[in-house]
């Protein structure tokens, strides 16, 4: 399937793994090719977005927040049972190295470097390449993959979809927009 | 400002939603600091028999957990 994915859908699928890394998940799910997507330089799902009047800024902050505290590792609920994980953390640093506390979010997982996509993240994948046959494109932009999101239930497609609502937009929108720009591709 | 802080965080501490986030929490902590100690143990020659007793763990365990990255 990646083989059909254009330069920058491909971009936005390793710049996932960055946000993943960056957040400390330990999988992939659709928000982070969301967050990808939101962030990237240009593109028809950027262009798309914006046309569609969401703030991307604001989503990719909102969707990181998200993830970070996805990672469990939550400092308001440790503090409730007195635990500072700031002191954690120093003290951590202290004996392993700077940085080693965060640093081994990544390594205490199974397969060691290798973040896993989780099964919702593999759906917008292949939603995305069902948009991309159905609006007649020769390949797979990240136009198809954020209809790919869009389409897939996910935490990812709610944000989505909340985001368009603030703007005083919707999915129908959304797709008309990526539509207009897989003509235009 | 921070009596209404006060008062929010004591009103949060008996809610389920916060005491499980916290268990949670220690549970990554506990991972993240278990991964920690045994890279240290193992580059210090410590055999995996020797980190599964200080763990109370079986060697097997502890050798499927990290035998193959450490």
């Amino acid at each position: 399937m990646f083989e059909r994915f254009s330069r920058e859908a491909r971009g936005a699928v390793i710049e996932a793994q960055l946000v993943a890394r960056a957040t400390h998940t330990r999988a992939i799910d659709s928000r982070h090719v969301l967050v990808a997507i939101a962030e990237s330089d240009g593109g028809p799902a950027r262009s798309a977005l914006t046309e569609a009047g969401v703030d991307v800024v604001q989503l990719s902050r909102s969707l990181r927040a998200d993830l970070a505290g996805a990672s469990g590792l939550d400092a308001t609920a440790l503090a409730a049972i007195g635990i500072d994980l700031d002191e954690v953390r120093r003290a951590t640093d202290a004996t392993f190295g700077d940085g080693s506390f965060d640093g081994v979010a990544g390594r205490s997982q199974r397969g060691g470097k290798h973040i896993p996509f989780t099964p919702d993240a593999k759906k917008a994948l292949e939603l995305g390449l069902r948009e991309a046959v159905r609006l007649g494109a020769s390949g797979i932009d990240s136009g198809h993959l954020l209809l790919g999101i869009l389409r897939g239930g996910s935490p990812a497609a709610k944000a989505l979809q909340s985001a368009l609502a603030e703007a005083g937009s919707d999915d129908s929108a959304l797709r008309d927009a990526v539509a207009r720009g897989s003509h235009a591709a | 400002m921070a009596s209404e802080q006060t008062l929010v965080a004591s009103a949060a501490s008996d809610d389920p939603q916060q005491g499980l986030r916290a268990v949670r929490a220690l549970r990554e902590l506990a991972d993240r600091l278990e991964t920690l100690q045994v890279e240290r143990a193992r580059s210090l020659g410590w055999s995996w028999e020797r980190i599964a007793d200080a763990l109370g763990v079986s060697k097997q365990a502890v050798h499927k957990k990290f035998g193959r990255r450490i």
